[in-house]
């Protein structure tokens, strides 16, 4: 896959409308209602509505539910123009999984690798934000040791730089882990909270000052709900 | 479509029951919304959030409990659910024992399945006798005997106070037929959730308005002996006056009223102690005002089975 096809796809190639379908049934309606009724996931939302047009959607990855999850809350009418950005060296295994990531989770594949890339993951992303795309990133670039945050690569902030119109919405992803655990196959419930933070809009910041702030509001949003619940001090 | 009518078709017991729900809903959000006019406050806000969620909460009950049988048995075993669902992430139970948290998860249909077959030694032995036994043995052949104390204690236990406590809620509709009762397993249902549900209410009003001395310093501060008393007391008179959705005679619901008050309490008490060991406040954030599911089904978890025995020997061993 040249560069040139990949952009002439994303550019050119408009979303079927049964595909639009396909995943607003997949997500609007099946995950939401696994999310809702199996797991338990406890969706905080923020007080300001959802901004229009394109949207970068960072959060923390520790599960492969976390893309599943995001997707139930994008907007329906973006459901479609909404690529989370996933690895090619696990998700491309198999022609199998290829085209699971492009139909059903409306992926993209990227390269982790310096060595094996054939494209620019950052051009790439670029290009699809250009053309009215949103995307959902997981800056920690994988999903680690369940329950700790690894640090923010600057991704984010290079593309948030880039378009300073596009807003930064950061949700931190509270115990979908322990649901699916890294190595398991199996989704055993165990609840769980998605908080969607207020959309940060950073007009001329630097590509660190952007992956710090969206960082920052992660880690406040953690600390937030952890301290909510906290019990006093017996008297 | 005429099949469906039918199920929904009330008996006038329980019709009066949710009458009399409803304008309690009616009559407190109307005063919630006159004081909040009048003189905002932080309090009269939680108020408001609260019974908001007690609106959502008495739909629910009320919708299911009236549907088909199978509905209602459907609706408890999802409370049942999500109490474990709720409280395993809490006790610390994830990762190493996540194939027999899902078992302990299946055993909730195969208990509900029971109660709705009716059969009635099997419903009362699967989870305290053989679930007893499986479950730790389960946990031992895996060959994991680090912290394994923990879990064979707390698996059996939340089985115990979280499924089997419910699912008696689900066996009134196996009761046999007393003569001259009429409102039926739903009226009897209702009466349970409202008993327990007003209860708390009214614990918490007795205490908020005249609580001076903590029954469980340690434990839970907000519980008093006023608030204790009161809501007993109230309660108890209430369930004489709801008689009518049971076989009691007055002295029988006068005691059935009392001993649901106080399991009532004994249930929010025990889950207050657990979720201080734990150190949080509320065991989650699914009802607002509320907190989490067993914040609201602390009561009727520790209710249920005592009422059901309570109704069995009134109603019929002892011939009503």
């Amino acid at each position: 896959m040249s560069e040139s096809t990949n952009r002439q796809q994303l550019l050119i190639d408009h979303a079927p409308v049964g595909k639009k379908w396909l995943l607003w049934v997949l997500y609007k309606v099946f995950w939401r209602a696994v999310f809702g009724l199996v797991i338990g996931l406890k969706y905080v939302k923020n007080e300001s509505p959802h901004p229009d047009g394109p949207v970068i959607y960072i959060a923390n990855h520790n599960s492969h539910l976390d893309a599943m999850s995001l997707m139930t809350i994008v907007p329906s009418d973006r459901i479609h123009l909404t690529h989370s950005v996933a690895a090619q060296d696990f998700f491309g295994k198999s022609n199998f999984r290829r085209w699971a990531m492009r139909n059903l989770v409306n992926a993209v594949l990227i390269s982790r690798t310096k060595s094996d890339r054939d494209v620019d993951p950052i051009a790439l992303m670029d290009a699809m934000l250009h053309s009215g795309r949103s995307l959902i990133l997981f800056p920690e670039g994988t999903r680690g040791v369940p329950g700790v945050m690894a640090d923010f690569k600057r991704g984010v902030g290079h593309l948030a730089s880039r378009h300073p119109g596009i807003p930064v919405i950061p949700i931190y992803l509270d115990g979908l882990y322990r649901n699916l655990p890294k190595g398991r196959t199996i989704i055993v419930p165990f609840g769980g909270t998605l908080m969607m933070g207020e959309p940060l809009i950073l007009k001329d910041a630097s590509v660190n000052e952007i992956t710090d702030a969206a960082e920052k509001a992660i880690k406040e949003m953690a600390s937030n709900l952890e301290n909510a619940n906290k019990i006093n001090p017996a008297p | 479509m005429n099949k469906i009518i039918q199920a929904w078709e009330m008996n006038a017991e329980v019709q009066w029951v949710i009458l009399i729900i409803l304008s309690i809903l009616v009559f407190s959000s109307t005063c919630w919304f006159i004081w909040g006019k009048i003189k905002p406050g932080k309090l009269v806000t939680e108020l408001q959030v609260r019974t908001r969620s007690w609106w959502i909460m008495c739909a629910c009950f009320i919708l299911t409990t009236v549907a088909h049988p199978a509905i209602t048995h459907l609706g408890l075993a999802f409370l049942s659910f999500a109490l474990l669902r709720e409280m395993y992430p809490l006790l610390k139970l994830d990762e190493r024992e996540r194939h027999v948290v899902m078992l302990c998860y299946m055993v909730i249909p195969v208990q509900y399945l029971l109660a709705y077959l009716g059969m009635t030694t099997l419903f009362l032995a699967f989870i305290p006798v053989f679930m007893f036994v499986v479950i730790p043995f389960i946990l031992v052949i895996r060959g994991e005997t680090q912290g394994i104390v923990r879990s064979i204690s707390l698996m059996p236990y939340s089985l115990v106070a979280w499924v089997y406590g419910m699912s008696h809620l689900a066996y009134l509709f196996q009761l046999p037929e007393i003569p001259g009762f009429t409102a039926g397993p739903q009226g009897l249902l209702l009466y349970l959730i409202f008993l327990v549900g007003i209860n708390d209410v009214l614990q918490f009003a007795w205490g908020k308005t005249i609580g001076q001395h903590a029954v469980l310093p340690k434990v839970s501060p907000n519980k008093t002996w006023e608030g204790l008393i009161g809501g007993v007391l109230s309660t108890t008179l209430i369930a004489i006056s709801l008689r009518f959705l049971t076989p009691l005679e007055p002295w029988q619901a006068a005691f059935t009223g009392f001993c649901v008050a106080v399991a009532g309490f004994m249930g929010d008490a025990i889950a207050s102690g657990i979720k201080r060991d734990i150190g949080i406040k509320n065991s989650g954030n699914a009802i607002p005002g509320h907190g989490g599911y067993l914040d609201r089904l602390d009561g009727f978890s520790a209710a249920a089975a005592p009422f059901f025995h309570l109704i069995y020997f009134f109603g019929v061993t002892s011939g009503g």
